[in-house]
C-alpha cells in the first residue's frame, strides 16, 4: 500500500530492533510504522502519509507500545531506536486500537452501502481488521446536509470525514494552493477551502486518493461503480510528457476512472496526478472522438468499415511515394512500424516526425540526466525557461518537494511564472534566456547537488542559451541536467531515430512525396503551421490521417482512419526524461476504431508487405532493434515502473534556428498542458479551458493600441495567426506578449515556426472589445 | 496563616502599578538595573533553578530547569513567550497581575530574555482580555519609551523587546504549542512532541514559554534573592501562590499565599469568607476544573503541590472552585463536560469524539435517561481516551468527572433513575 513509505532494508548501518518477539532491522530515522509494514506487520494508519509530510499523529490509530516509554507510542512519528523493543498485539494496544475506531465510527455514518469508496476503503478494511465489532454509541449521530460540492469535480462528505487532515495537508505543503482548510473546532471541524469558494487547483483531485473514507469523492465517478466490479490496469499518462504512472478503472469496456497508483512511481509523480491527467478520460467519447472511418470524395463525405477504410486507404497509396508524419504523442510502436513502411510496403517514403527539431539541444542532451525522483535530493534545483505549472505540471510537485526538504530553487525565463515565488528568479527578455544562464552559473558550480531543469522549446529556440546553460553543468561533475520537454513522447520519437518535420514539408514543396500519411499528427494545429498550410493547399495527393480525435488536419484528409487513444491501446511511451513506459489498454474504444499500430500493420499487410509481428510487444521489439538508444530494453525490462533509456535520445544536428526576424514585440507563447486541448475535449474539466488569450502589460498594450477585451491578430514573418482577447494584466513585464499554445482553435501557433525560434509579431486589432 | 503579599508588588503597595512611575516607587525595575550588564546570564539562569520556582500555569514544571532546556549556542533566535491565555474555568489570577501590574510582568519577562539570551518576548493573551491587553499595551509603551525596553536596554548592549498579540478566544491555546501555533498565525492546535518548544519553537527556534504569575515572580527572586524565595513554604514547592477562589463562597477572588502554609479550610473559611448560612462544602476543584475533584474530608489539606497529589489531586493553576450542598454535582459535571467538548481543537480523534461523547451520556443522565451500563460505558471510555491523545486536554475533561463519579456515585445513581431538575435562578450559558 501506498500509504506507507517504502524502506530500503538493503542498506547498510542498520538499526536492529525487537518486533513483537522477532530481531529485525530498518535504516535509522525509518518511521516504526514503516519499518513494521515492511517486516510484515500492518500498523493501522489514518492520517500517517509520507508522501504528504511528516508524521502529525492526530489519528492516534498506529498506538503501539515501546519497552521503556511511558504510555503508548505513535508509530508514525516513532524513528527506529537501537534494541528497541515494540509489541503491536498486546492487550493494551488492542484496547486502543478499539478505542480509536469506536471513537471515530461513533459520528460515522456508516453508509457503506452507498459510498463510492465502500470496498476500498481503509477506514472499512481497518475497522475489520483491528476494530470492535460491535459500537457501544446510543446517541443520535451528527447529521450533516450530504454533499457538498467541493468543486465541480470534487464531492464533500462531512458526515464521513474523520478529520485526518490529509487533504488539508495536501493542499498546503504538497501543492501549497493554499485553498483547503479545517474550519470550526472539536467535533465541529469540517474541510473547507479558506474563501468558501470550490476548490481551484491544478491538483485538487489527489484528496480523493489520499482520502481514507468516503468524504472526499470524484463527482464524475459518483455512484458509476464499485470496486468488485471493475477491473484496474496500472498504465501512463499521455496527456503530457512527464509520464505519470496511472491506474485505469474499467468497467464494461470504458475508463470509469483515473487514479494514481496504489503502489506509485517514485521516480516520477510519486503518485500525485494533475488534474487533467485524472479527469481528461471522458475526452475518449467526447463529441470530437472520430469513430469510424470518413472517406472524402467529391460527392460528399461517407463512413466506411475498418476494412474497406484500411483498403481505401492502401489504394490510394499504392504505387505513391508518401511522405509519413508521425504525430508526438503517437507510440514508439506507432512511430517505429510507420517508419518501417519506408523500407518494406512504401518504398522511398519520407518518415518524420512532428515537434520541436532541437537540434541545437544535444549538448545539453549529450550531458548527465536526472529523473524527476533525483530532484528530492537535489540542493539546488534550477528552473531555465519555461513554466513547468502549465507545461509539465506533476514536476512542479516535485520543484515545491525539493523547497520543502530544504534545497534552493533559483531559475531564469522570460515568463512570470507560478514557481517564481519559490525562489530568485531572474526575468530575461525574450530571445535573451542567455543572460539569465549566465548568472545561474555560478551557483550550479557552487552547489553540491544541482538538478537543472531545462524547457525543451525554450532552449530550442536559443541555441546561445543552450550551449551557455551546457558548459555551466559540464562544469560540475556533480551536476545533472532533467529537460522539461515539449511533446508527449518527442524522446520516443528522437530514440527511433526520426528527422524533423521539415524533411516531409521540403518533400511536399518540391513535389518528391505524392501522398501524405498522417500519423497522429497534425500539423494544421502545431507551430509552423502556417507553412503546413501553404504546402498543403498546392498538395494534389491523397492525404490520409490516423487520428482519434477530429481536428484543422482531419478536416484536410481524403481518408480518415480511427484510431484508439490513450486509455485504449497498448503501446510504450517515452517521458521527457527517457524514461521507457508502457500504456496498457484499459478500455475497448469504439466498435470501428483500431489502435495505430495495428492500423498501419494492416495496411503494410494490404501493400503486399507482411511484418513480422502481431502483437505490440513484439512490433516494440521488431522497431527498437538496431536503435542504440533503446538496447537491452524489453517490454519485460520496462515493467510496471518503466526503464531509463541506455543512452540519450538525441537528434542529428539539425541547424541552429535564425534570430527573430521581422518587426514588432516579442511574443512569448506557453503550452498549456492544465487546461489545454485535452481539457477542452473533456466535459469534467470544462471548466478549465484556457481561453485564447493574448496577455501584456499595461503600457505594452498603449503603445499597441488596444485596450483589454479587443480581439486582436498577430502577424510574424512566419504567418498570422487566430483571433486572440487582449488581456491587460498588472505584474506582467513591459515590452512583450504572451499567448498560449493549445488554445481554442490553434491560433498562436500561426505566428511561430516549427523551430520555436523567438518572433516578434505586430498586433492588429481585429474588433474592440 | 495569614496572607503574605510579598511577591506581587500591586498586593504588597495595595494598589493598582499601572503608571510606571507607580512601579518604580514600588521598587520596580530594581531587578532589571541590578542584572544588565552585571550578573551573567547563566548565573541569573542559575539563580532561577535555586529559588525553586515551578511553573504556575498547571504543570508545575520547575522554571529554572526548563530555561536550562535552551541550547547555549544557537543558529536560530531565541525567544521567550509569556503564556497569558489564562482560560482554564475558575483561574483569574493572570487576569489581576495584567490589569494591576503590567510592567512587574514585563520585568520578569525581559529578566527571562535576558536568562536565556533571547532576541524578543511575546505576550499571548486571550482575545476576552481586551482591557488587560491594552494595559499592556501602554505599559509596553511606557517600557519602550523609558528605555526598560527596545535597543540596548540601560545601555547594557541588551536588546529586547516585547510584543503583545492577542489570541482569538480559544482554551487549546493554553497548551504550549496550540499557542506557538497560534502565536504563527495558524490554527491554535497542539503540535506533536517531540520536538519540544526548548528545541523547536516559535518559527522553529528555541523558545520558553511560561505562565503569567511564573514570570512576574522573577523580579523579586532577583532583588531578594533565591534563597529568599527558595526558603518560602516546603523544599520542593516553595514560594507564594496566587488562588482564585469562586463559586459558594462569600468573598471569592485572588488570595497570595505561600505554599504548604495554608489549608483548604483557611483558604475557604478564613480568606474567602466561608459558605453562606447554613451551607456544607461539597465538592472542591481545587486547582482549576481540570484536576480530580475533592470531598469535605480533604478539607484540611495544605495547599501545595505535593500535598495535593497526596490526597489525589492537583494544585493546577490555583484556580478554586467551591460548591456547596446546594448543587448537582452531576449537572457540574456535564457543565465541564461540555465546555471540554467546545474546546477541544478536534486534531486527535480520541479528544475530538471522546468529549462530545462524554457530554452526551451526562446530558441523558440528567434528563433522567442515564442506565447502568453507562457508568461502565464511562470509566471504559476514559481508559481508551485518557493519555491516548496528542495533549493533555481530554485528560482534564476526564479528571474531575472520573473522579466525581467515584466520590459521589450515588448521587450519580439517583439522577441517573431521576433526572436533575434545573436549579433556579440559572445564568443562561454562554457556551454553545
Amino acid at each position: 500500500m501506498a500509504e506507507y513509505a517504502p524502506v530500503d532494508l538493503t542498506v547498510e548501518n542498520q538499526v536492529e530492533f525487537e518486533l513483537d518477539g522477532r530481531r529485525v532491522a530498518a535504516p535509522a530515522g525509518t518511521m516504526l510504522a514503516d519499518a513494521c509494514y515492511a517486516h510484515g506487520v500492518e500498523i493501522p494508519i489514518f492520517c500517517y502519509e509520507p508522501r504528504i509530510g511528516p508524521p502529525i499523529g492526530a489519528c492516534r490509530m498506529c498506538l503501539v507500545e515501546v519497552e521503556g516509554m511511558r504510555g503508548l507510542q505513535t508509530a508514525c512519528s516513532t524513528p527506529v531506536a537501537p534494541d528497541m523493543v515494540v509489541r503491536t498485539t498486546t492487550d493494551a494496544v488492542k484496547e486502543a486500537q478499539d478505542g480509536v475506531l469506536e471513537v471515530l465510527l461513533a459520528n460515522h455514518p456508516l453508509d457503506c452501502p452507498v459510498c463510492d469508496k465502500g470496498g476500498e476503503c481503509p477506514l472499512q478494511d481497518r475497522t475489520f481488521k483491528f476494530g470492535p465489532g460491535t459500537s457501544r454509541y446510543v446517541e443520535p449521530k451528527r447529521h450533516q446536509p450530504k454533499p457538498l460540492n467541493l468543486s465541480h469535480r470534487i464531492a464533500l462528505d462531512r458526515e464521513r470525514c474523520i478529520s485526518c487532515f490529509r487533504c488539508v495537508r495536501f493542499s498546503q505543503e504538497v501543492a501549497q494552493d493554499g485553498e483547503l482548510t479545517m474550519q470550526e473546532r472539536g467535533a465541529r471541524s469540517e474541510i473547507t477551502t479558506f474563501s468558501g469558494d470550490p476548490y481551484r487547483g491544478r491538483f485538487s483531485g489527489n484528496i480523493i486518493d489520499v482520502c481514507p473514507v468516503g468524504a472526499l469523492t470524484s463527482i464524475p465517478y459518483r455512484f458509476v461503480s464499485r470496486p468488485w466490479d471493475v477491473q484496474n490496469t496500472p498504465s501512463v499518462c499521455g496527456l503530457c510528457p512527464v509520464g505519470c504512472n496511472t491506474e485505469l478503472t474499467v468497467r464494461e469496456g470504458r475508463t470509469k476512472r483515473v487514479t494514481g497508483r496504489p503502489e506509485p512511481n517514485p521516480a516520477v509523480e510519486e503518485g500525485w496526478l494533475c488534474d487533467t491527467g485524472r479527469w481528461a478520460y471522458d475526452a475518449s467519447w467526447s463529441q470530437a472522438r472520430i469513430t469510424a472511418a470518413v472517406v472524402r470524395e467529391a460527392t460528399g463525405d461517407r463512413t466506411a468499415t475498418l476494412e474497406d477504410a484500411v483498403d481505401g486507404a492502401a489504394a490510394l497509396l499504392r504505387g505513391r511515394t508518401a511522405g509519413i508524419l508521425v504525430g508526438t504523442a503517437a507510440t514508439v510502436e506507432e512511430a517505429g512500424i510507420a517508419a518501417d513502411l519506408a523500407g518494406g510496403a512504401l518504398p522511398g517514403a519520407v518518415v518524420a516526425r512532428m515537434g520541436i527539431p532541437g537540434g541545437a539541444l544535444a549538448p545539453l542532451r549529450a550531458l548527465p540526466g536526472a529523473q524527476l525522483g533525483d530532484v528530492d535530493d537535489a540542493d539546488l534545483v534550477v528552473v531555465a525557461g519555461g513554466d513547468p505549472s502549465a507545461q509539465q505540471p506533476v514536476a512542479e510537485l516535485r520543484l515545491r518537494k525539493a523547497r520543502r526538504f530544504g534545497a534552493t530553487v533559483t531559475g531564469c525565463g522570460p515568463r512570470p511564472h507560478a514557481l517564481e515565488a519559490l525562489g530568485t528568479f531572474i526575468r530575461t527578455a525574450p530571445g535573451d534566456l542567455a543572460a539569465g544562464v549566465a548568472s545561474l552559473a555560478e551557483a550550479i558550480a557552487a552547489a553540491t547537488r544541482p538538478v537543472v531543469m531545462w524547457d525543451e522549446a525554450d532552449l530550442a529556440g536559443e541555441p546561445a542559451a543552450a550551449e551557455a546553460l551546457a558548459a555551466a553543468i559540464a562544469a560540475n561533475p556533480a551536476a545533472r541536467q532533467l529537460e522539461l520537454g515539449a511533446e508527449v513522447n518527442g524522446s520516443g520519437l528522437r530514440a527511433l531515430g526520426l528527422p524533423d518535420a521539415g524533411a516531409v514539408l521540403d518533400a511536399v514543396r518540391a513535389g518528391t512525396v505524392d501522398a501524405l500519411l498522417l500519423v497522429h499528427a497534425d500539423p494544421l494545429d502545431a507551430p509552423g503551421r502556417a507553412a503546413w498550410d501553404a504546402a498543403l493547399e498546392g498538395f494534389a495527393g491523397p492525404v490520409i490521417a490516423i487520428a482519434s480525435h477530429a481536428d484543422a488536419t482531419t478536416e484536410r484528409a481524403d481518408l480518415v482512419l480511427p484510431a484508439l487513444t490513450m486509455w485504449e491501446q497498448e503501446g510504450t511511451l517515452v517521458s521527457m526524461n527517457g524514461r521507457v513506459q508502457r500504456l496498457r489498454p484499459g478500455a475497448r474504444g469504439p466498435e470501428g476504431a483500431a489502435a495505430g499500430w495495428e492500423l498501419l500493420v494492416a495496411l503494410a499487410h494490404r501493400l503486399g508487405v507482411v511484418p513480422g509481428y502481431r502483437t505490440a510487444a513484439a512490433a516494440f521489439r521488431a522497431v527498437t532493434a538496431g536503435r542504440p538508444a533503446f538496447a537491452g530494453i524489453t517490454p519485460e525490462a520496462a515493467g510496471v515502473l518503466g526503464v531509463p533509456l541506455a543512452a540519450p535520445a538525441q537528434v542529428a544536428g539539425a541547424s541552429a534556428p535564425p534570430p527573430a526576424s521581422g518587426e514588432g514585440v516579442p511574443l512569448v507563447a506557453t503550452r498549456t498542458v492544465y487546461g489545454g486541448a485535452a481539457a477542452r475535449r473533456s466535459a469534467a474539466l470544462a471548466d478549465t479551458a484556457a481561453p485564447a488569450e493574448l496577455r501584456m502589460a499595461p503600457d505594452t498594450a498603449a503603445a499597441h493600441w488596444v485596450n483589454d477585451g479587443d480581439r486582436v491578430v498577430l502577424r510574424s514573418s512566419s504567418g498570422e495567426s487566430g483571433r486572440l482577447t487582449v488581456r491587460v494584466g498588472d505584474g506582467l513585464p513591459e515590452g512583450v506578449v504572451f499567448a498560449p499554445l493549445g488554445a481554442p482553435g490553434s491560433p498562436t501557433e500561426g505566428v511561430l515556426p516549427a523551430d520555436m525560434a523567438p518572433v516578434l509579431v505586430r498586433v492588429a486589432r481585429v474588433e474592440a472589445g | 496563616m495569614p496572607i503574605l503579599n510579598s511577591v506581587y508588588r500591586h498586593r504588597e503597595a495595595g494598589r493598582p502599578l499601572t503608571e510606571l512611575a507607580a512601579y518604580r516607587e514600588a521598587g520596580g525595575y530594581k531587578a532589571l538595573e541590578s542584572v544588565l550588564g552585571e550578573t551573567d546570564a547563566d548565573d541569573l539562569q542559575y539563580a532561577f533553578v535555586r529559588s525553586g520556582l515551578r511553573g504556575r500555569g498547571g504543570a508545575g514544571f520547575p522554571m529554572g530547569r526548563k530555561a536550562s532546556f535552551l541550547p547555549k549556542d544557537s543558529r536560530l533566535p531565541k525567544y521567550v513567550v509569556c503564556n497569558a491565555d489564562e482560560s482554564e474555568p475558575g483561574t483569574f489570577k493572570d487576569r489581576e497581575i495584567m490589569e494591576m501590574n503590567p510592567f512587574q510582568l514585563l520585568e520578569g519577562l525581559t529578566l527571562a530574555g535576558y536568562a536565556i539570551g533571547a532576541v524578543r518576548g511575546y505576550i499571548y493573551i486571550r482575545g476576552e482580555y481586551e482591557h488587560q491587553a491594552r494595559v499592556l499595551d501602554a505599559a509596553v509603551r511606557a517600557a519602550r519609551e523609558a528605555g526598560f525596553l527596545g535597543k540596548d536596554l540601560l545601555r547594557s548592549g541588551f536588546d529586547y523587546d516585547i510584543t503583545v498579540y492577542r489570541g482569538a478566544g480559544a482554551y487549546i491555546c493554553g497548551e504550549e504549542t496550540a499557542l506557538l501555533e497560534s502565536l504563527e498565525g495558524k490554527r491554535g492546535q497542539p503540535r506533536l512532541k517531540p520536538p519540544f518548544p526548548a528545541v523547536a519553537g516559535l518559527y522553529g527556534s528555541p523558545t520558553l514559554i511560561n505562565n503569567v504569575e511564573t514570570l512576574t515572580a522573577l523580579p523579586p527572586i532577583v532583588t531578594r534573592g533565591a534563597d529568599w524565595y527558595a526558603a518560602l513554604g516546603p523544599e520542593k514547592s516553595p514560594g507564594t501562590k496566587l488562588f482564585s477562589i469562586s463559586g459558594h463562597v462569600v468573598r471569592p477572588g485572588n488570595y497570595e499565599i505561600v505554599l504548604g502554609d495554608t489549608t483548604l479550610r483557611e483558604l475557604i473559611f478564613e480568606h474567602a469568607g466561608g459558605l453562606r448560612e447554613g451551607r456544607r462544602v461539597k465538592a472542591v476543584w481545587v486547582g482549576g476544573s481540570s484536576v480530580p475533584v475533592i470531598g469535605e474530608e480533604h478539607l484540611d489539606t495544605p495547599l501545595d503541590y505535593e500535598s495535593l497529589q497526596g490526597i489525589g489531586t492537583a494544585l493546577g493553576s490555583g484556580g478554586c472552585i467551591v460548591m456547596d450542598d446546594s448543587g448537582c454535582i452531576v449537572r457540574a459535571c456535564l457543565r465541564l463536560a461540555s465546555f471540554y467538548r467546545h474546546e477541544s481543537c478536534g486534531k486527535c480523534s480520541p479528544c475530538r469524539e471522546g468529549t462530545s461523547w462524554f457530554e452526551r451520556i451526562l446530558q441523558r443522565m440528567v434528563d433522567g435517561d442515564g442506565r447502568m451500563e453507562d457508568f461502565e460505558l464511562l470509566e471504559s471510555l476514559f481508559r481508551r481516551v485518557s493519555g491516548k491523545t496528542l495533549c493533555p486536554l481530554a485528560d482534564g475533561a476526564i479528571a474531575p468527572i472520573r473522579s466525581a463519579i467515584k466520590l459521589f456515585r450515588d448521587d450519580f445513581i439517583r439522577v441517573c433513575q431521576e433526572g436533575s431538575p434545573r436549579p433556579e435562578p440559572m445564568l443562561p450559558a454562554s457556551v454553545g
